[in-house]
């Protein structure tokens, strides 16, 4: 089954969100920080990143995910935001923003299941 | 006479019954007169006071009429002369009228002759009055002309705003300094064609007038970026110049500089979004939590709903605090929070709040010591706020702190202030934290504090009540050793926000 790697600060929103994606099946790691967040990736390969945009600053999910492209790490992203109206920055999917789906707080399992099921997909299918 | 005021005259004569009968004949008639018997008295006498009309004697033993006239016109040119003579001839009359007399009397006469020559000479009097009056006149209006344009110059040179005028061919011919510094040119010709040069969004107001060539009595206005990153924001304002027919004779621009008011809305708009984002998070939280129990395909064991209703608590409780927290700086920012100045022991303040925190207190073992020095003077503010300051700092220090730590709070006075001195044995804070602790909303993350939570609206919160008592305060922190909160409280001067009842 695929390994799903989550970073975001909220501890409750990484337990919520790791107990529907274990409910699912999938294996899940999980970090609280960018740093640490980088480090599970590196550690685990994952086949799927979930990351919070707004962690210590207000944008260094956003960093976090340019710093794994450049690193040719290819996973699909799927980017947890709660901001991203109020602060005027209308993310869309595209080369600028590497990430490939967002994902708006609150999150509903259905929906987070469909967009990881979707990307992993998409992805080849695992 | 009919003039309201009455004709000066002078006579001057050697002759003493002429000198008295025509002043008399005269006075009758409603002149002022005054009389000289020789041409020294006489010229003493023109030359003093400014008369309407002079009449005098060509012939005088000391000094002759003419040079008396001469010396009399000298000074007030305006005089208007008459030459008695009883050797009347073509000759003297020629003469006097060329150093100036305005006519002649043969001597003797009569006073029908006298009075037709002094209305006349009158009416010349009253001539030259005139025309020096509108001269003078026309002179103070240039004169104000011209100052009324280089003081409008002045005023127009001098005012922040950026003021900048073209004809309707969009030709530059007025501006002022502050419009060649926000538009960033070196000069502007006059007469030169700047639409080209001009950032395309002040150039559309101006085209606004321009291409209808229509003078509608109405204004465009436009916010502009004239340098990028909110460096400098001006608010343009376009509006036509009309030539007296109401043709379009060309458009003025103002600018005016709004870089600090779209500065203030950028921080708005940013603390309304952190707002947004803080108060979410706890919401996503718990509906997280929420959709865990209604989603049937989850198995939730007993311990785990338990541990997740729990968990919801502590995040509803903390959105709770939040709203409450925001509202009180609302309500500082806003300052409808009317301070009740009086005499408060802050002793007294601190012993109580711990006594509130008991329950934490044993929870973690704390040992609180509070040492007051001897003899502190009451500080005059408001109990509510003092009371909000020491909780806030008291409950940071419980919250902060380790197991079996140690909280000093420590009260003082120096000079004139009272200090209050919170120290905690807590997880401290690292450099970079320290610089963000006054920030709304920050709160130090590291794994020592996701287990606690809070607002992020303690210290700022703080912050805020000792400014407004023109305080300060000084935080000395190592991280894993503990943090130190140092406050200095204004004894008497510098409350702001004094209420009417103070001393109540």
């Amino acid at each position: 089954m695929a390994k799903i790697a989550i970073i975001d600060d909220d501890p409750d929103i990484l337990d919520a969100s790791s107990l529907v994606l274990t409910s699912k099946g999938y294996e899940v790691v999980t970090a609280t920080n960018p740093d640490d967040g980088y480090k599970i990736v590196k550690e685990n390969s994952p086949d799927l990143i979930i990351l919070d945009v707004m962690m210590n600053e207000p944008d260094d999910g956003f960093f976090l995910a340019q710093k794994f492209r450049k690193e040719k790490i290819s996973s699909p992203i799927i980017m947890y935001t709660s901001v991203s109206k109020s602060l005027g920055m209308d993310f869309g999917v595209n080369e600028l923003v590497p990430v490939d789906e967002f994902v708006e707080k609150p999150i509903s399992p259905e929906q987070l299941i469909e967009k990881v099921e979707k990307l992993l997909h998409a992805k080849g299918g695992v | 006479m009919e003039n309201s005021h009455c004709p000066k005259i002078l006579i001057v004569d050697d002759e003493k019954g002429l000198r008295i009968g025509t002043k008399r004949l005269l006075e009758g008639e409603g002149y002022f007169v005054e009389t000289a018997e020789n041409g020294y008295d006489g010229i003493k006498l023109g030359t003093t006071t400014e008369f309407d009309l002079a009449i005098i004697d060509l012939k005088m033993p000391d000094i002759d009429g003419i040079q008396v006239m001469k010396e009399i016109l000298k000074v007030y040119p305006d005089s208007v002369c008459l030459i008695a003579t009883g050797y009347a001839s073509y000759e003297t009359a020629i003469e006097a009228i060329k150093f100036g007399a305005f006519s002649y009397i043969p001597k003797p006469f009569t006073p029908e002759e006298l009075f037709q020559k002094l209305s006349q000479g009158y009416s010349r009097r009253e001539l030259i009055l005139e025309k020096k009056k509108w001269k003078q006149e026309r002179e103070e209006r240039l004169l104000e002309v011209a100052f009324e344009k280089s003081r409008l110059n002045t005023i127009i040179n001098s005012i922040t705003d950026g003021l900048l005028v073209v004809n309707k061919n969009g030709e530059a011919v007025l501006f002022n300094p502050s419009a060649l510094k926000y538009l960033s040119f070196d000069q502007i010709k006059i007469e030169e064609n700047i639409m080209d040069k001009l950032h395309p969004q002040i150039a559309d107001l101006i085209n606004k007038f321009l291409s209808s060539q229509k003078c509608e009595q109405k204004s465009f206005s436009s916010e502009v970026e004239l340098k990028p990153n909110r460096e400098f924001y001006v608010e343009a304002t376009s509006s036509p110049v009309a030539n007296p027919d109401g043709t379009l004779a060309g458009v003025v621009v103002v600018m005016k500089d709004i870089t600090e008011l779209k500065k203030i809305e950028f921080l708005k708009s940013q603390f309304v979004s952190m707002v947004s984002h803080e108060l979410k998070a706890p919401i996503a939280a718990v509906y997280g939590y929420l959709k865990l129990f209604s989603d049937i395909s989850i198995h939730l064991s007993e311990e785990q709903k338990l541990n997740y209703l729990n968990r919801s608590q502590i995040r509803l409780d903390g959105l709770l605090k939040m709203v409450n927290d925001l509202l009180d700086i609302s309500r500082m920012e806003l300052r409808t929070v009317n301070k009740e100045i009086k005499e408060i022991d802050l002793y007294v303040i601190i012993k109580s709040i711990i006594e509130l925190f008991q329950i934490e207190i044993k929870k973690k073992n704390i040992s609180v010591n509070v040492n007051s020095s001897e003899v502190l003077p009451c500080l005059l503010a408001d109990q509510d706020e003092i009371s909000r300051l020491c909780t806030n700092l008291i409950s940071n220090s419980i919250k902060y702190n380790r197991q079996d730590g140690s909280i000093d709070i420590i009260l003082s006075s120096s000079g004139n202030y009272i200090i209050l001195e919170v120290k905690d044995t807590g997880i401290g804070l690292k450099p970079a934290e320290k610089a963000k602790l006054f920030q709304e909303f920050f709160r130090a993350k590291n794994e020592k504090t996701k287990d606690i939570s809070g607002t992020g609206l303690g210290l700022s919160i703080v912050k805020r009540i000792v400014d407004s008592y023109s305080g300060k305060m000084e935080v000395e922190s190592e991280f894993n050793i503990g943090t130190s909160f140092k406050i200095f409280l204004p004894l008497r001067n510098g409350i702001k926000n004094k209420k009417q009842n103070a001393g109540n």
